[in-house]
């Protein structure tokens, strides 16, 4: 072995791991820089994931509503006499199953008023229920309890009775994640009701939505409503996005920056419908 | 390897909660903080294969860009094993700044990786909320994870000499 091959060798195993970080560093920005071309990644580990974690997601939604029954019914009592104990169990129960029929009433009160808005649809939906959220700082997803094996597929419309609420980004056997109208990779060609002013309703992370390309001289007001143009091909025309909150003159002097507040509150979404298929297909 | 092996699991049982009962809750940055314990113990390649795995696995939960998390905790894995030549982590003060300013880098990193992605992102003071909750409670973090690893670790006796 020549001794310049030794020194590289050497230098090889007295640097391996700046190496080998650099190299894993330099792959993972490659991914993430291709990441929003169409190509598949990660296919087989989300899979796993969405058979592993998306039960245990639904589980520890159902369990988090018994344990807070839990400590404000059973835990406060610690402390408290025998008979009070027993008293302030029965009452507890039945505080609890008053708790458990008001809850059912609200969830079939909000079930009706997502049947109603669905047979008011000239479209075909499959309803879904809320698994999991991630709500990143940038990135803003939700798991939802149904996929491939329901008819959903990939870039379906995810929609509430107050508005549209993202379209669907992975979509695996039993589940599906959404993307959400305010991630940051997200965009939907709106128009504003009642001016028909065209524009793009872009999320750039926070919890507003950015309206773009609406110029200074186009007529737009705070209280307007934002409304899918159904030119994306994804969501069909005339779905509420939101309502513009605040404009500003851009610094370019040639369009406004229009902030949109997004017609769903996604900290309290339960039940959505998934858009059966594309507007475009089913024209 | 082994510590990979005893951490992952508790990163994923983190990840499942955060997007659950936990959600929308300032919760400290759990991968991260188990990269920067490996990364100033002893760094070892396992160390920074365990950093691109936590980061790739923590983006494909949650459904962000693959490859924003596991560059930044690849990056974050190598500047702390080098920093840990200069600097001693061993007060919780110290190990708690550290990793607070690895969370900002963190969320530094993430945000320019977005903006090179050709997305229209702002900064957003959530990070700092992030990373102040995650340098806060780092200590703690870190002597559970010290722990676990205690725990999993076959204990030695010296062999009596008489």
């Amino acid at each position: 072995m020549r001794i310049s091959e030794r020194n590289f060798y050497s230098f090889v195993k007295r640097h391996q791991l700046v190496l080998i970080s650099a190299v894993l560093a330099f792959f993972s920005l490659h991914l993430a820089l291709t990441d929003r071309k169409e190509y598949e990644r990660g296919h087989i580990l989300k899979e796993v994931l969405s058979y592993t974690v998306t039960p245990v997601q639904e589980a520890l939604l159902g369990a988090d509503a018994q344990v807070k029954g839990v400590w404000s019914d059973y835990v406060m009592l610690v402390g408290v006499n025998q008979e009070n104990a027993v008293l302030r169990n029965a009452v507890s129960l039945l505080e609890e199953e008053n708790n458990s029929l008001r809850e059912e009433i609200l969830r079939n009160e909000r079930l009706r008023s997502v049947l109603e808005y669905r047979d008011a649809l000239p479209f075909g939906t499959t309803g879904a229920a809320v698994t999991g959220f991630n709500l990143e700082r940038w990135m803003k997803t939700i798991v939802l309890n149904k996929g491939l094996r329901d008819g959903i597929g990939k870039d379906h419309a995810v929609i509430a009775p107050e508005g549209i609420v993202g379209r669907t980004l992975d979509v695996h056997n039993t589940a599906s994640r959404v993307l959400l109208a305010t991630d940051a990779r997200s965009n939907i060609d709106v128009i504003v009701q009642r001016t028909r002013v065209k524009g793009v309703a872009e999320g750039n992370g926070t919890d507003a939505l950015v309206l773009k390309y609406v110029r200074l001289i186009d007529d737009v007001q705070v209280g307007d409503l934002v409304v899918t143009s159904g030119i994306s091909g994804i969501f069909p025309k005339g779905l509420v996005v939101g309502e513009v909150t605040k404009i500003e003159k851009g610094r370019d002097n040639f369009f406004n920056h229009v902030e949109v507040r997004p017609a769903v509150d996604i900290g309290r979404l339960e039940e959505v419908l998934v858009l059966s298929e594309r507007p475009l297909l089913m024209e | 390897m082994k510590e990979f092996l005893l951490f992952l699991p508790l990163a994923i049982a983190y990840m499942a909660l955060k997007s659950t009962v936990l959600a929308g809750f300032p919760l400290p940055d759990i991968p991260l903080i188990i990269v920067f314990y490996m990364a100033h113990r002893k760094a070892a390649v396992d160390g920074a294969l365990c950093a691109f795995a936590l980061g790739y696995l923590d983006d494909a939960m949650s459904g962000g860009m693959l490859g924003t998390s596991s560059f930044s905790l690849v990056v974050i894995f190598l500047a702390v094993h080098l920093l840990s030549k200069v600097v001693q982590f061993t007060t919780p003060a110290v190990k708690g700044g550290g990793v607070f300013a690895a969370s900002l880098l963190k969320g530094a990193l993430a945000y320019y990786i977005l903006r090179a992605a050709g997305l229209d992102a702002i900064f957003q003071s959530g990070v700092f909320l992030e990373a102040a909750v995650s340098g806060l409670l780092a200590p703690a973090v870190f002597a559970v994870l010290q722990k676990t690893v205690d725990f999993a670790t076959p204990r030695k006796f010296k062999d009596n000499e008489n």
